[in-house]
């Protein structure tokens, strides 16, 4: 495997990182940046349980290859609180009981951050067929969609006061 | 009664800011200084004998610490539950059993020379012909699976031998006289598939020796006690010379019950005397870890006209897999199960588990109960078409009446509820919906089931020993120490919310160890929703003697006598007089001053014998719309309502029925994890598809109804498991309700919903089932 060098800003930090072409972004991202909270699954693309958000996006980093990340800002669980506060999805899934093993999680709050910020006012339809890809064995998904609304609801009524 | 603050209320989980934060550690999470990778290889084929084992061109390959085979092994190389009979490597001249069995372990510095290691280990196979059915099995010539290693609890049972893995009955009454003067008999064969767990995170773990020459070892587990049987057994090693601790899990639902890595990862860590992580990638797990007993059930039921049951009869037979593990408990729970929440007065019930080359059956959600409710609630509903009866009217004339016994081995002490549920079922379901509109049929069905919860009755050599310690500190924080396992259920919670209760204490202010065996005393296996109310009461009495002793102190404290103080919200006061108190952090501080114990523990044992049981008393009931053109359904409207006792926790008890509920959704429309001649056809979760939020139900609620269980922590039943059992009677009975024909078998694709309604008979297995083996 050749070698590359590529530039990753990750949680707003910049890394320059050599790395071999046929790594994944997630084993870069849990190996060489120790940020074990995004999770693998599967690996293959079937569960998106390493969800992290590339500009924005948000991606199975299992699928994407770390070279193709290069020059890309990448957001994963780690970087969601502001410190100690966390970010509305996160309050609202402790809130709403949408977290049991955990395993899905920093998955699931990734997909659901990124999906409200282009649905300001989703349906519970719409917010189930975006958390569609994301896995989630224990919880049924009803209370990981309450959680979802709740968010939105509670930013709708920000917005209509 | 003072106000409960915590016990009744939907706290937070204790857990859930380090998992939203993606803090929270996981096995594969962990890294040690100097950590090595493992690998298993694992057999290419279900049934060979090995002649050659060849690592030579492994061992050498730059990187590769170890390589570990059969005979490198100092103990038995043998481990698993009930049998010990499991061989952690399979060695020349010996055959493995199926495709799970491992044959060499890797030890290297990276995952990709552990990768490469395994290519280059050569073996050479005698492939034989596989045991791909357990009815085969049953009347296989020659060949038998084991050949009678290892010694079994169970072997007090004469007929389990051969290639019969258990077999056990259920002989009430007389059934050939009533089925003579029953007035209408119906029958089915029912067929369930394997179901796969699909926990999130894959099998994984981190072990070392230290310093001391003590045996780590950190993985997700659900029965610590009995991995530290299988390691010290195989391995050789003394059990006061290994700890195991069970870490965050991602998911087990029973799966991780059996110890499907950790004595691999073991042998790889002691042999090697390095620091080895070992986690199986997807593929791994699903071929390594046992599954959900496929099962084929002939139940047959007879009743009176105004449909009075008279009696059941049933011959189960169950895919046990090549290793016995857990197969005569699930087993004995069909069994028992099959009579549910009913009165029966004659029943005769033949369960058998025979020995395959599948791959292996064990612990899964429900434990043998959900085939069990499968067959008898959609016999009930052939029965209720029968007597054109409302199916409904002919589960409720036939409930067990409160205070009335169940037939069953399986006994239980929990207050009949089976009304109340009834009644509130009936409320949430409404008026039958409009069964046709053009190419739609629109069926329901309502569903009943009394699973059991262990009481501490589990009766498998002296593990169910059930103790839990606390210690409260001079600051008048506390830690507990419970045996048991967090698996995402949220026990570590509802611990934190009764110590926190019974200790007056801010929830903030106790911390919850759990599933370590050098700091916990000893609490049995996690499974059985056992955990609430076993650690619970042991909780109780553990906190009862702490605030004993600290009445005690501040009685003296306040020079009054003990009887004349109370202990609440964080203070101890004078009854009748509340200014006059003292904070507990004071009293605790005093005693720790004068060096006063404030570390007990609680050991808890039901007053009755063995085989006594708790029920959960559980409804669910279904609307589903099946089009009769291309065979496809929708659920409409899902409705679970649950008598689990108090409810400790409502936002983690519905988490637990609407996960189970979705799980069981998959068991009977989706998940069939197929195996072809004792090989994998279902590799990934793309082929292997369990429930994405799209699949959830239109309309889909989980409740509880709150019957105390006198016993129980607070009136507290077990519920986790139980969630599971209803749902999918209630689905399939709706579909053919819908359609008006009998489907028996599960999953049910649309292709066998179009089948029974172009044939207008019942459904037989056959093409695309192939792997099924019962």
């Amino acid at each position: 495997m050749s070698l590359h060098q590529i530039r990753l800003i990750v949680n707003g930090r910049e890394y320059l990182l050599h790395v071999s072409s046929d790594r994944s972004l997630l084993d870069v991202i849990r190996e060489d940046l120790e940020l074990t909270g995004t999770k693998r699954g599967c690996d293959k693309g079937d569960c998106a349980a390493c969800t992290v958000l590339v500009n924005g996006d948000p991606i199975n980093s299992c699928l994407l290859l770390a070279v193709q990340a290069d020059g890309k800002e990448i957001t994963t669980i780690e970087g969601v609180a502001q410190g100690e506060n966390l970010n509305p999805v996160q309050e609202a899934f402790i809130k709403h009981g949408a977290v049991q093993c955990g395993y899905c999680t920093p998955g699931m709050i990734l997909t659901s951050i990124a999906f409200l910020r282009r649905n300001v006012n989703p349906s519970r339809e719409e917010i189930q067929r975006a958390i569609s890809g994301n896995l989630c064995r224990c919880t049924g998904y009803v209370q990981i969609i309450d959680a979802v609304e709740s968010v939105a609801h509670a930013r709708q009524k920000g917005f209509s006061s | 009664m003072e106000k409960r603050v915590y016990v009744g209320e939907g706290v937070s989980r204790i857990d859930a800011l380090g998992k939203v934060r993606g803090e929270a550690k996981y096995a594969s999470d962990l890294k040690l200084p100097g950590m090595f990778y493992g690998k298993i290889l694992y057999s290419a084929h279900p049934r060979a004998l090995i002649r050659k084992i060849d690592i030579e061109s492994a061992r050498t390959l730059d990187g590769v610490k170890r390589i570990i085979t059969a005979r490198d092994i100092a103990g038995t190389n043998l481990f698993g539950y009930d049998i010990h009979h499991r061989p952690v490597l399979v060695g020349v001249g010996e055959e493995t059993r199926f495709v799970g069995d491992a044959i060499a372990l890797v030890v290297s510095e990276t995952l990709e020379i552990a990768a490469d290691a395994i290519k280059k280990i050569k073996v050479e196979y005698d492939v034989l012909p596989p045991l791909a059915s357990a009815k085969d099995s049953i009347s296989a010539g020659e060949y038998q699976v084991h050949t009678g290693t290892g010694k079994s609890v169970y072997q007090s049972n004469p007929e389990a031998k051969g290639n019969i893995c258990y077999q056990t009955r259920l002989i009430h009454g007389d059934v050939v006289r009533a089925f003579g003067k029953s007035e209408v008999v119906v029958e089915n064969t029912y067929t369930t598939s394997r179901q796969e767990h699909a926990y999130l995170e894959t099998e994984a773990g981190i072990a070392f020796v230290d310093g001391q020459g003590i045996l780590h070892i950190l993985s997700a587990i659900q029965d610590p006690y009995v991995l530290l049987e299988d390691v010290s057994y195989a391995l050789g090693i003394p059990k006061s010379r290994i700890h195991i601790k069970g870490i965050t899990a991602g998911g087990a639902f029973g799966g991780k019950m059996h110890n499907t890595i950790q004595v691999h990862l073991a042998a790889m860590a002691y042999l090697s005397r390095v620091p080895v992580k070992l986690v199986l990638d997807r593929y791994e797990s699903f071929i390594a870890h046992p599954k959900r007993h496929s099962q084929e059930i002939w139940i047959k039921i007879g009743s009176a006209r105004d449909g009075s049951i008279e009696a059941i009869e049933a011959d189960i037979i169950a895919d046990a897999g090549p290793y016995s593990s857990r197969t005569p408990e699930v087993l004995g729970l069909t069994v028992s199960a099959i009579v549910g929440p009913y009165s029966i007065p004659n029943a005769k019930v033949v369960g058998r588990a025979a020995y395959t080359n599948n791959v292996d059956a064990d612990a899964f959600r429900g434990f043998g109960a959900p085939q069990a409710a499968l067959a008898r609630e959609g016999i009930l509903d052939k029965l209720a078409r029968a007597l054109e009866m409302n199916p409904l009217a002919l589960r409720k004339k036939n409930f067990l009446k409160p205070g009335e016994k169940t037939i069953a081995p399986l006994r239980g002490d929990s207050p009949v509820s089976l009304d109340l549920l009834s009644n509130r079922i009936a409320e949430r379901m409404g008026p039958w919906p409009v069964s046709k509109t053009g190419n739609l049929r629109v069926g329901r069905a309502v569903c009943f089931d009394m699973p059991v919860f262990d009481v501490s009755a589990i009766p498998v050599l002296g593990k169910s020993g059930v103790g839990t310690a606390v210690e409260l500190f001079s600051d008048a924080s506390a830690t507990v120490y419970a045996g048991g396992c967090e698996l995402g259920q949220g026990v570590t919670t509802v611990l934190a919310q009764i110590v926190a209760e019974e200790l007056g204490i801010a929830i903030e202010n106790v911390r919850v160890e759990m599933s370590d065996t050098w700091t916990c005393p000893p609490a049995g296996r996690t499974s059985a929703s056992r955990l609430t109310y076993v650690l619970g009461n042991s909780l109780i009495l553990a906190t009862g003697k702490i605030a004993d002793t600290l009445l005690e102190r501040a009685a003296k404290m306040l020079e009054i006598n003990k009887d004349d103080l109370v202990l609440e919200r964080g203070r101890i006061a004078v009854k009748g007089s509340p200014s006059r108190n003292l904070g507990l952090s004071e009293v605790a501080k005093a005693c720790s001053n004068d060096g006063i114990n404030l570390r007990q523990e609680g050991w808890f044992k039901y007053p009755e014998p063995r085989l006594m049981y708790g029920h959960t008393f559980m409804a669910s009931a279904a609307d589903v719309s099946v089009d009769v053109d291309t065979g496809e359904m929708r659920v409409l409207k899902l409705v679970n309502v649950h008598d689990s006792g108090k409810v400790i926790n409502p936002v983690m008890a519905k988490g637990q029925q609407l996960g189970g509920s979705v799980q069981a959704l998959g068991f009977v429309l989706t998940e069939d994890f197929v195996v072809a001649d004792g090989r994998v056809k279902t590799s990934s979760l793309a082929e292997y598809a369990i429930p994405t939020s799209l699949d959830i139900p239109d309309e889909f609620s989980g409740e509880s109804i709150e019957t105390p269980y006198p016993t129980g922590p607070y009136g507290a039943k077990g519920m986790a498991e139980h969630s599971l059992n209803t749902t999918a009677p209630a689905v399939l009975n709706a579909i053919c309700n819908a359609i008006d024909r009998d489907i028996t078998v599960i999953p049910v694709y649309p292709e066998h919903i179009l089948e029974a309604v172009r044939h207008e008979k019942k459904i037989e297995r056959k093409g695309a089932n192939y792997g099924r083996t019962v």
